[in-house]
């Protein structure tokens, strides 16, 4: 696991120790161990990393195989008034159709036992932007009404630590520039807010504490800057097509863009560089000097699972 | 935007250790109520309650000579074992069943609220629903037969003791099994239909064996596998059924939750 950056030392409100949870054969966390504190953290991971399952252990929907997890220095699975501190908004679409967004979110208040689950209702839906007066069930909703009524079922009962599973699904730009300062708000009130995305761009606007989880387990930790640089700077591999692949390839090595070539056919050459930006800066201008012809230009391993699989494996 | 300060929020765990609001049951059992009771259940169980009643006016039709044995077996073949344990079969496992085959179980499983409460909120709005649905047509059934005061009382006491226990069953067969509904029809069938006719001992295990029992003991028509005591035969289902509503609420602490 790599660690990067520097993340200002506050009280950790959530720790996690050696924790793994399996699914029969299948391992969905392993070995994970980070503390959060205050403020807004990013899960950051691509499907199936094992973040939604991070989360339903940090909130004690199921029991962690081994390791041990705490929330506000509580065990969430066993002693159900942490409870009363901890929001969620869950991944899954589903509410209670039969409800209106209203009773939705005053029964979530009532169960969480606040003085006045009315007007504590009817706060939670103006912060996410919603009508209480709505007198439609959640059946007819959009989903991206649904995710902001999940949003403040999490939050109607005003707890220290929340956490929301890709909470921006579904939501149009405008929403999730609201929702993220509604997060953000939240950290700065000294909550502690951790939002799972496998969105690289949102995870940057939630702020600049970031766990990356990929495989099950805790690739990378600490300053969203810090990481990205470490994104950016692995190994890129990307396929030239040109009528002169020796030339072109000979030339960028020459320039020192590349670190490695290899021939593919007659008019096909992969390149490994660590320096993306330079390359681009460079390759069209190589080309043109060499007397050759470009075709094609693409990146191999720019998507997100590539990016994870090599914080792993470092 | 304005969000109160972690300091000032109301969320403080160990007040939530003391909390035990009657609101929270209240609100439960509404929310399970209105969730379970929907047109095309309603319309299936109007339509079992139907047929015994059509059943029953068929029973005074006939010439039958021993009309009060022919009106309890009815009762016993069709109320008993058909009508009083599918109702609330369909009510009890979908109490909390739909909720954990819909993923919605979070939305009541991440509240401060005791499990056993929430249990219990459960089987009582299955049991709502399911007495009416079951004693009414029942006894209406009983009484169209002509068969007497008798068998419209020990159908009426059956009829409650049987839905009691069946309610707190398949509340925990909601929790425990996925597509409860098939797991509840096979205990039905098989082990009621079955295997409780085979011998004492398992008709001792089956709750059929209780509620034939009171039938049994209010007309004094024998039944196979029905020697039980009245008093036996109407506590144990009632225990059976608390006990597994305890057990509902036991397995919903231990569930994993999606």
């Amino acid at each position: 696991m790599t660690t990067v950056g520097t993340v200002p030392h506050r009280r950790a409100m959530i720790e996690v120790s050696g924790v793994s949870k399996w699914f029969g054969d299948v391992v969905a966390v392993s070995e994970v161990s980070f503390t959060v504190p205050s403020g807004v953290t990013a899960l950051l991971g691509p499907n199936g990393a094992g973040k939604s399952t991070m989360l339903r252990l940090l909130c004690g929907l199921v029991a962690p195989d081994r390791g041990t997890l705490r929330v506000l220095g509580r065990d969430p699975r066993a002693d159900i008034g942490v409870l009363r501190s901890i929001g969620l908004v869950p991944q899954q679409e589903t509410v209670f159709d039969s409800q209106t967004a209203f009773e939705f979110v005053k029964l979530a208040g009532i169960l969480h036992g606040i003085g006045q689950p009315d007007d504590a209702a009817r706060d939670a839906l103006a912060l996410v932007e919603m009508d209480a007066s709505d007198t439609r069930r959640l059946s007819t909703y959009s989903r991206g009404m649904r995710q902001r009524v999940k949003v403040a079922q999490a939050i109607v009962h005003e707890p220290r630590v929340i956490f929301l599973d890709e909470p921006l699904t579904g939501l149009d730009p405008r929403q999730r520039r609201h929702m993220t300062e509604l997060f953000h708000a939240l950290g700065d009130r000294g909550r502690c807010v951790v939002v799972s995305s496998h969105v690289l761009e949102e995870v940057e606007r939630f702020g600049s504490n970031v766990l990356v989880i990929a495989q099950g387990r805790l690739a990378a930790e600490g300053d969203f800057r810090a990481i990205r640089d470490l994104m950016d700077d692995r190994p890129h591999k990307i396929r030239i097509r040109t009528d002169q692949p020796n030339r072109v390839a000979g030339n960028l090595l020459a320039a020192g863009t590349i670190m490695g070539i290899e021939l593919v056919d007659a008019d096909t050459v992969l390149v490994e560089t660590t320096n993306v930006q330079a390359f681009r800066r460079t390759v069209t201008a190589i080309a043109r000097d060499g007397g050759a012809r470009l075709w094609e230009v693409v990146p191999l391993d720019d998507d997100l699972d590539s990016v994870f699989r090599y914080l792993v494996g470092r | 935007m304005t969000v109160p300060s972690a300091a000032t929020a109301a969320s403080d765990p160990q007040r939530a250790d003391r909390h035990r609001s009657p609101g929270s049951f209240l609100a439960i059992y509404r929310l399970v109520l209105r969730n379970q009771v929907t047109a095309g259940r309603i319309i299936a169980v109007s339509a079992l309650g139907g047929l015994a009643v059509l059943l029953g006016l068929g029973v005074r039709a006939s010439d039958s000579i021993d009309i009060i044995s022919d009106a309890a077996t009815l009762i016993d073949q069709y109320g008993l074992q058909v009508v009083a344990p599918v109702v609330s079969l369909v009510f009890a496992s979908s109490g909390l069943g739909d909720m954990v085959d819909d993923k919605t179980l979070v939305y009541l499983w991440l509240r401060p609220t005791p499990r056993i409460q929430v249990a219990m909120a459960a089987a009582l709005a299955a049991l709502t629903v399911c007495l009416p649905a079951v004693v009414v047509p029942l006894v209406l059934a009983a009484a169209i037969t002509g068969a007497g005061p008798a068998l419209t009382g020990g159908t009426a006491v059956a009829a409650a003791v049987g839905v009691a226990g069946y309610v707190g069953m398949f509340c925990a067969v909601g929790i425990r099994f996925r597509r409860a509904l098939v797991w509840g029809l096979a205990y039905i069938l098989l082990w009621e239909g079955f295997v409780a006719n085979a011998s004492k001992t398992a008709g001792r295990l089956s709750l059929r064996g209780y509620t034939r029992s009171v039938l049994s003991e209010y007309t004094g028509v024998g039944f196979k596998q029905a020697s039980l005591s009245l008093p036996v035969a109407i506590v144990v289902p009632i225990l059976v059924g608390g006990a597994m509503i305890a057990y509902a609420g036991f397995r919903l602490s231990r569930t994993d939750v999606d």
